[in-house]
This record gives C-alpha cells, sequence and structure tokens, in this order.
C-alpha cells in the first residue's frame, strides 16, 4: 500500500504529499459536516503537468480520487472516502493572463473567488458571480458547483462566465473545452456547459477562462421592512413584473433578522420587521435614479414599514453585512445548521413560505430564511443540536418534507449547493430512472471506471426508482451520532 | 431522404423505438445545406411540435415545442413584454442545436445561459428530462446544455425550457456603412469600452467597406444618451444571422476576439465578406478554395482560430484550425453514450 504513496511523493516532493492520520484531519470534510470520512492521502499538485502526473499514475492503480477547492461545499462534494486520494487545488493560485481588453482572465483552479475581482479591479473590472462564501471558495469549485450568489439574478451562474477550461480528464488525458478548445466544429456540443456544475465527477478543472465584466458607474443599494413575508415576497414581484433587473433582491425574515442583530454582523435592520428586503441597482446615474424612484413606489404599494437608501459606501457595506452574515449569525444560535437550497418558481414564493412555516411547526423545528427572492432560490436554515439524535432526525424530515414542498411548487432540490452525498436521498423527487441513466451515460463517458469523486452528485442505479428512501437518510443521520 | 413528421413527442419516441435506420433531425431547416450529406438517413422534421406549452409571465420563463417558429415566440412574448435575448432564427429547438454565435455572446445572454432544462428523445427512443423549469437548478447534471451546438447529433429535444428576458423600455437599431478598417474598429472599441455596452453588436466587412449594426436597449433616457455619445445613427434592423456562399465559394467560419480583429481583417482577401459578431463568432464567405486556404493559412499568427463549415467538395468540410483532441474525444464518447448505433447523422 505504501507504494502508491511514494510515487506520489516522487512526483511532488515529500511536502506535498500528506498521508499521516493527523494530517488528513483538515480533509474529513466540507460544509455539510454530517458526513465525515477521512481520505487515504492528499496531494498538492502545482501546476497542470503535476495534476496530469497523479491523476495518470492513480488511474494506473486504480484508485479513486476527489478534487478540492475550498471544501466550502455544503452538499458534501470534496469529502473523500477512505479510499481516495484528495487533489488540493488551493496551491494553483495562479492569475495566468489578465486580459483587459477583451474582457477575459485565465486562472488556475485554487484562485480565491474575491481575489480575481481584486486582481482587475484597477482595470474597472470585476468577475460577476459572487457566493455568499467568495473571500474563501475557488473559481475551480465555482465551477464543478456552477455557484451563484446574491447578483446572479442580473448576472447570472458561473456558467454564464466561464469560456474555457484545461481539464485533466480522469485517465490522466487532457481536454479542452470550450474557447480553450479553438473554434467547435460542427456538432461538437457544449462540453463546457455540462462540466459546470458536475461536483468534481467529471475530472480536474485546472486552468479556467472566465469573462469580466465591466464596473457599473454607480449603484445603489435599498432596504425596506415590512410587517409580513408575504408583503416583502408581493413587492419583489411587483419590482419584476415593472420590468426591472435589479443586481440583487435578496429577503430575510424575522428569525434571521433577530439572529443577526444580535450578532457581531448587526446592520442596524428594523427588530420588528416581519421581513426586510435589500434591494441593489447599478447602472449608469440617471438611469438606476429613474430605477430607484420605480423601486420606492413597489415598496409603498406593498405596505413597507419603512425604506432606507445607502448614502456612501460605508452604508452599503453596513446595509449589506447583516445579509453577508446572514449563515454566520445563524450559525451562533445552535452547535450545527442545516442550510436548504430548494427553488421554486418566484411567483410561488409565498406559498413556499407558508408551507416551509408549517413544515417547521409540524416537525417542531424553528425555521429561519434569507433568500435570493429574485430567482425564487429559499435558503431556508435550521439551526439545532447535533448532539441530540432525535432532533437531528426531526431536522433531516422537515428538511426532506421541504425539498419536496419545492419540487411540487414546479421548482428544484437544488439552486447553488449541488447534490454532493447530502441530496443523494432526495433526486428521485425530480428525476426519473431514465433521466438518471441517461445522466450517468453521460457522466461514463467523462468517466468510464468511476473513480473521479465515486458516489457524488448521482445516486446509484435504482435508487431513483424508489420515491422514499427517507428513512435510511434518518438513518444515516442517526447512524452518524451514535456515540464510536 | 424520406421524411417522417412526428404530431407528439411519443409519437416521435415509438417511431424511434421501431429502429428505422439511420435519422437526420430538422427543424425549419435553414441551415441543410451546411450538413454532411446523409444519404439514405430519414430526414425526422420536428418543425410540427410547435406549441407554446407555457408561459410563466410573472417568473420569466417559458416551455416551448422544439418546432415553435422563432417569430412566434416573439410574438407571443411580446404580448407579455418579454423577449428571448439571443440572436438566431428557424425555429427554437434548430436555434439551440446549431447555437451560431456561441457562449460568448456580446451581452452575456447566449444559448446556454437561456435554456434551463428539456425534454428529449434518445436515438433508441427513451425519452428523458433534464434540468428545470426554474431560473436556478444545480440539481443532476446538465444534459441539457450539452443540446447547445449538438447540430441533431446527440439526441432530439422536444420540449425546451428557457430563460425570458423583460423587454426594454426603448430600443433602436442603429447602422453605420461605409466605414474605413480603423474608423470601424475605432467605434466598435469605444462601444465595448462602455459599462453597459450596447445589446447586440456586429460588423460587416466587403468590398464597400465595413458596416456597423448593433443596437441599444434599456430605459428611453439610456438609449437616446448612448445613441447620442456615439453619434449612432438610428436605422431599421440590419442584423443578418449569416452569410450565404457564393457559387462555387465557401464558408469560414471561427473565432477572433475584438482585438483580433485588425488581423483578422488583414488575412481576409480583398474578395471575402466578413460577418462578425461582438461575441467573437465570425463567419467569412470566400469566393473559393483558394481565398479559404488564404485565409486559414494565417489565421492562427492573429490569434484566430477558423475551419470551412460549407463548401461544395465534401474532402474540404471542416478544414482549419484543429480541434483539441480531447474534447473530440469526449464528443465521440457522448455520442457512443447516448447513440451507440450512430442512428443520428
Ligand atoms: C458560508 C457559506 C456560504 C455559501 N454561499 C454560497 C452562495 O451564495 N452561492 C453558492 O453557490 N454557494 C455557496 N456556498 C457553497 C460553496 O461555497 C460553493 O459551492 C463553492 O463554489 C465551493 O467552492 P470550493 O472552492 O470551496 O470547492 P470545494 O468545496 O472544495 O469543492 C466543491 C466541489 O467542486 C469540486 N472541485 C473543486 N475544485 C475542482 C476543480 N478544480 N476541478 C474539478 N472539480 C473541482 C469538488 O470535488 C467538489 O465536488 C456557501 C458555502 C458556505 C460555507
Ligand atoms: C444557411 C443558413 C440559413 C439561415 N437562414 C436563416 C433565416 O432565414 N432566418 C433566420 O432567422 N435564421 C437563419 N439562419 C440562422 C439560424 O439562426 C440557425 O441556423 C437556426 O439554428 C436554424 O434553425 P432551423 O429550425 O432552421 O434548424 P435546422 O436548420 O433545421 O437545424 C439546425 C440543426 O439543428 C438540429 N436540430 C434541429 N431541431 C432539433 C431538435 N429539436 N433536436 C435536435 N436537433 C435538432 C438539426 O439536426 C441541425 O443540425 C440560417 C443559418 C444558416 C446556416
Amino acid at each position: 500500500m505504501a507504494a502508491l504513496e511514494s510515487r506520489l511523493r516522487a512526483l511532488l516532493s515529500d511536502r506535498r504529499v500528506l498521508d499521516a492520520p493527523d494530517a488528513l484531519l483538515a480533509w474529513e470534510c466540507d460544509g455539510f459536516t454530517v458526513h465525515k470520512s477521512r481520505p487515504r492521502a492528499v496531494v498538492l499538485p502545482e501546476s497542470t503537468a503535476e495534476v496530469q502526473a497523479v491523476v495518470r499514475l492513480l488511474h494506473q492503480e486504480r484508485v479513486p480520487f476527489v478534487p478540492r477547492g475550498a471544501g466550502t461545499c455544503l452538499s458534501g462534494g470534496p469529502t473523500a472516502g477512505t479510499d481516495a486520494v484528495v487533489i488540493d487545488l488551493a496551491r494553483m493560485k495562479q492569475v495566468l493572463r489578465i486580459d483587459a481588453d477583451d474582457q477575459f482572465a485565465v486562472v488556475q483552479p485554487g484562485v480565491v473567488n474575491v481575489e480575481l475581482t481584486a486582481a482587475v479591479r484597477h482595470l474597472g473590472l470585476h468577475y460577476a458571480p459572487d457566493p455568499s462564501s467568495q473571500t474563501v471558495c475557488t473559481i475551480g469549485g465555482n465551477l464543478a458547483e456552477n455557484s451563484g450568489g446574491p447578483h446572479c439574478f442580473k448576472y447570472g451562474m458561473t456558467q454564464d462566465h466561464v469560456l474555457g477550461a484545461v481539464v485533466v480528464l480522469p485517465d490522466g488525458e487532457i481536454a479542452r473545452l470550450g474557447d480553450a478548445g479553438g473554434p467547435r466544429p460542427p456538432g461538437l456540443p457544449d462540453l463546457l456547459g455540462v462540466f459546470c456544475g458536475s461536483e468534481g465527477t467529471f475530472g480536474v478543472a485546472t486552468e479556467i477562462t472566465v469573462r469580466l465584466c465591466r464596473d457599473q458607474s454607480a449603484v445603489r443599494t435599498l432596504l425596506a421592512s415590512f410587517a409580513s413575508m408575504a408583503d416583502a415576497c408581493r413587492a419583489v414581484g411587483a419590482i419584476v413584473r415593472k420590468g426591472l433587473v435589479p443586481a440583487a433582491l435578496e429577503i430575510l425574515d424575522r428569525a434571521t433578522i433577530q439572529a443577526v442583530e444580535a450578532s457581531a454582523y448587526r446592520a442596524g435592520y428594523p427588530a420588528d420587521a416581519a421581513a426586510v428586503l435589500l434591494v441593489e441597482l447599478d447602472g449608469p446615474p440617471d438611469v438606476i435614479a429613474e430605477e430607484a424612484d420605480e423601486v420606492r413606489a413597489a415598496f409603498a404599494a406593498h405596505g413597507a414599514l419603512r425604506s432606507e437608501e445607502a448614502t456612501d459606501d460605508a452604508e452599503r457595506k453596513r446595509l449589506w453585512k447583516g445579509r453577508k452574515g446572514a449563515f454566520g449569525a445563524m450559525g451562533r444560535v445552535s452547535t450545527d445548521l442545516y442550510v436548504l437550497d430548494g427553488v421554486v418558481p418566484r411567483s410561488r414564493l409565498e406559498e413556499a413560505l407558508d408551507g416551509i412555516t408549517a413544515i417547521g411547526t409540524k416537525h417542531g423545528v424553528r425555521i429561519t430564511n434569507v433568500f435570493h427572492a429574485g430567482d425564487g432560490n429559499l435558503h431556508p436554515n435550521i439551526p439545532f443540536d447535533g448532539r441530540d439524535a432525535a432532533e437531528t432526525a426531526r431536522v433531516v424530515a422537515a428538511g426532506h418534507e421541504i425539498l419536496r414542498l419545492c419540487v411540487d411548487l414546479g421548482g428544484s432540490i437544488s439552486g447553488e449547493h449541488g447534490i454532493g452525498t447530502e441530496k443523494l436521498d432526495h433526486f428521485g423527487m425530480m428525476y426519473s430512472a431514465a433521466d438518471r441513466d441517461v445522466m450517468a451515460r453521460v457522466r461514463a463517458a467523462f468517466d468510464p471506471h468511476g473513480r473521479c469523486n465515486p458516489g457524488k452528485a448521482l445516486p446509484s442505479r435504482g435508487a431513483c426508482a424508489e420515491p422514499a428512501k427517507w428513512p435510511q437518510m434518518v438513518a444515516k443521520v442517526l447512524d452518524a451520532e451514535k456515540p464510536r | 431522404m424520406s421524411a417522417f413528421a412526428p404530431r407528439s413527442d411519443a409519437e416521435l419516441a415509438d417511431w424511434l423505438r421501431s429502429r428505422p435506420g439511420r435519422v437526420r433531425l430538422m427543424g425549419a431547416g435553414s441551415r441543410v445545406g451546411r450538413a454532411a450529406p446523409a444519404d439514405g438517413a430519414h430526414a425526422v422534421q420536428l418543425a410540427g411540435l410547435d406549441a407554446i406549452e407555457r408561459l410563466d409571465a410573472p417568473d420569466q420563463t417559458c416551455t416551448v415545442g422544439c418546432g415553435v417558429r422563432r417569430e412566434a415566440l416573439d410574438d407571443a412574448l411580446r404580448a407579455h413584454d418579454l423577449e428571448l435575448p439571443c440572436p438566431g432564427g428557424g425555429t427554437i429547438g434548430g436555434l439551440f442545436a446549431a447555437d451560431p454565435l456561441g457562449a460568448a455572446s456580446h451581452a452575456g445572454h447566449s444559448p446556454r445561459s437561456l435554456l434551463l432544462g428539456l425534454e428529449g428523445v434518445l436515438a433508441d427512443g427513451t425519452a428523458f428530462r433534464s434540468g428545470a423549469r426554474v431560473v436556478k437548478s444545480v440539481a443532476g447534471y446538465d444534459v441539457h446544455k450539452l443540446f447547445v451546438g449538438s447540430e441533431g447529433r446527440l439526441y432530439a429535444a422536444t420540449k425546451l425550457h428557457l430563460r425570458l428576458k423583460p423587454r426594454p423600455r426603448a430600443e433602436s437599431w442603429f447602422a453605420h456603412d461605409g466605414l474605413a478598417d480603423a474608423e470601424a474598429l475605432a467605434r466598435l472599441q469605444a462601444l465595448r469600452a462602455e459599462p453597459v455596452a450596447p445589446a447586440a453588436v456586429q460588423l460587416r466587412r466587403d468590398g464597400g467597406g465595413v458596416t456597423l449594426v448593433g443596437r441599444c436597449a434599456g430605459r428611453p433616457t439610456f438609449v437616446r444618451a448612448q445613441l447620442q455619445k456615439h453619434a449612432l445613427t438610428e436605422s431599421e434592423c440590419a442584423w443578418s444571422d449569416h452569410l450565404t456562399a457564393p457559387t462555387g465559394g465557401e464558408i469560414v467560419a471561427g473565432l477572433a476576439r475584438a482585438s483580433a480583429l485588425p488581423g483578422l481583417f488583414a488575412a481576409l482577401p480583398a474578395t471575402a465578406t466578413l460577418l462578425w459578431h461582438g461575441g467573437g463568432r465570425f463567419e467569412a464567405a470566400l469566393p473559393d478554395a483558394a481565398a479559404s486556404d488564404a485565409l486559414l493559412k494565417t489565421a492562427a499568427a492573429h490569434d484566430v482560430t477558423a475551419r470551412v463549415v460549407a463548401t461544395t467538395a465534401p474532402a474540404r468540410r471542416e478544414r482549419g484550425s484543429p480541434t483539441d483532441p480531447g474534447a473530440a474525444h469526449l464528443a465521440a464518447a457522448l455520442r457512443s453514450a447516448l447513440d451507440p448505433h450512430g442512428i443520428l447523422v
């Protein structure tokens, strides 16, 4: 067994291959802490050639592997089985090329999202997708998860911003996808489009070409408070119906406001509000001045208690601070936090939120909501004490019902966080066995031997045919809580 | 070619299950002349699957049969102050399967970003779904994104779920013809440097000089200001999606970023017509094979990739910049995974 590790060391040097059990602790899970497992080893390559050499060796030795960025995933995507080697891309953090004229950059996968924008800010450019984890998460992880963020209502998800990628395929060969591969010959489908969001199961992206957006000349940030969640949702509907496309449309509910206000992320949100709606407009100053008037009119028409607007950058940061810190604030409420990620059509938001409240009551769990209202992308958060097995089971049961509700309302079980291992049992809510089989064929075209991040993103054959694998999931959670 | 025109998804699936032999999928057929010949294959005309199944105006999404014509969808959307913000005509299925302008489209909207999901049928008649009707979903592999650019070689899409955008409150097309190369490039550069660039922009270059075409869209004050600032002359919409090959000539298509345009201009023989779209895709109509070869030979030196896409000489089809071998391998693997018997040609 040691032979593999020493061959990896020969490729990368001693320092960049870790296999001592204690050293592996940092890689035992991602943000979905329910699922923990220590990998066989971790390697830290620094170039495409090194990734290729590692993958070739693992392919030869038939050893599974898992690409990993910053490990902020919330669905278990980068958590490796005990037989697998983690290919950690954190050291590949070079911005390889910036082309301001043609508005693109080529980066290594370990570049942290916010650092890419920092690298191009002096050119009046930025990288638009902005997951709330952007100070930590990597462009490689964003590509693999097709990540979004508060500003994707206007600017789109990661897939709308990637132009090309160099990928080390699971057999060690290299493929250049998108523009990185030259002109598309007739009949060549959008390989980069399907790679985006494949959760590290199609290969390792080692160079990524992304679009850069021009900074807008002005930004206006408005916040309104409402006496009911329904009013806040209707205000969102009204803003969108007017044909406005704000950069962001975010809602926080009462419980989240209270948690934020009691935390280090205090933003001065009105404590008496049932919901606050944060709207950001960007564009030419006279255009967004007109738009701000229309937004304020929508606030008023839907009974806003109060509204305010940031007058300078410090104020803007304050209004965003509560939204950006919402998960952190909720994390302090209890020892554990289950973050859900279902999507509903925007017009069904009110129904969805009523349903979520009812589900919380039914299962005796507290559910708070902070969400991308423009996209209908909910983030119900359930704080709980993971040491309490019965409470954990109720939490997971409530989560399952919430995702069912999202699908019944015409939506999806995940808007941003992916399936990973967390939602494997929910997959059948959206897809039939035939749908799953077609996806499995696509996966096999990229990874015929099934060694690239096995056990993630797609349930095994047969799993979709059973409508309720649910009791097994409860069992899994309870099992994880047993003292060992 | 014998023809089959299904009236429903189920009829298409049943027919494919009967193992009819090789099949050529078609929408409105506008690209027929560009496809490789498919002698002996059945033509499957999908234009009859033309129902707009749902139009969820408040959610800015719709579900359409693949045979819905672009104009029919545009009319239906106009009634709700919505639009599908990407160029291209024919049927919606044909437009997405052909993806004429690629993902780097000028204003950020491309078939990739507008296709939320679909219902499809594999060559063996297996019906499946991918994606969702909502504007955001990362559940499951995006098998629907593979449809984009697949040109009927992977599977048939029967229904497409699309993302829509609000129709701008004002729009104006502009066109400036007879420009010298340098002036056209300078004007283009100035437009591209704007924080909010025009919603569409295109250059057409032939013996008469360069024509700069585009569309300003947004609030009326903004559109007026943009036209004024750049001294743009309003005109009828002069946009074109494609070029037609001259008799005995060829079409070469490829990718040239804006900064590569001077090089592309230099590489083009004087007899060529060029159509360059803001996102970087271009087509050039060349009078003969020698002119195409002259362009292909110098393209790489100018950071331009290019390939013959329409020709009367079958052996010359696809001549030009090489496809990345890894990508070609993946495309072949996907084809054999989804259509192992090579039914779709
Ligand atoms: C507090 C918090 C807030 C968050 N907010 C958001 C949000 O607003 N929007 C959102 O979309 N997500 C959000 N997330 C989830 C997470 O940050 C994103 O999924 C992010 O893109 C993961 O990036 P990462 O670098 O941490 O990747 P990891 O977690 O390390 O990996 C994620 C997946 O990508 C694969 N992967 C990583 N790098 C590569 C590569 N180079 N090639 C191939 N596969 C690779 C891994 O195998 C894994 O399956 C949040 C998470 C946290 C903890
Ligand atoms: C020579 C030429 C002429 C054009 N003429 C016009 C024009 O007059 N007006 C205009 O607006 N635009 C035109 N276009 C551009 C147009 O935007 C695209 O070519 C469009 O994709 C054609 O749609 P169609 O329905 O005619 O598709 P077709 O030409 O019928 O098919 C295009 C490709 O898509 C595949 N396909 C079609 N439907 C499906 C489906 N449901 N499932 C799977 N595969 C499918 C076909 O196999 C084929 O490979 C033209 C393009 C070319 C190259």
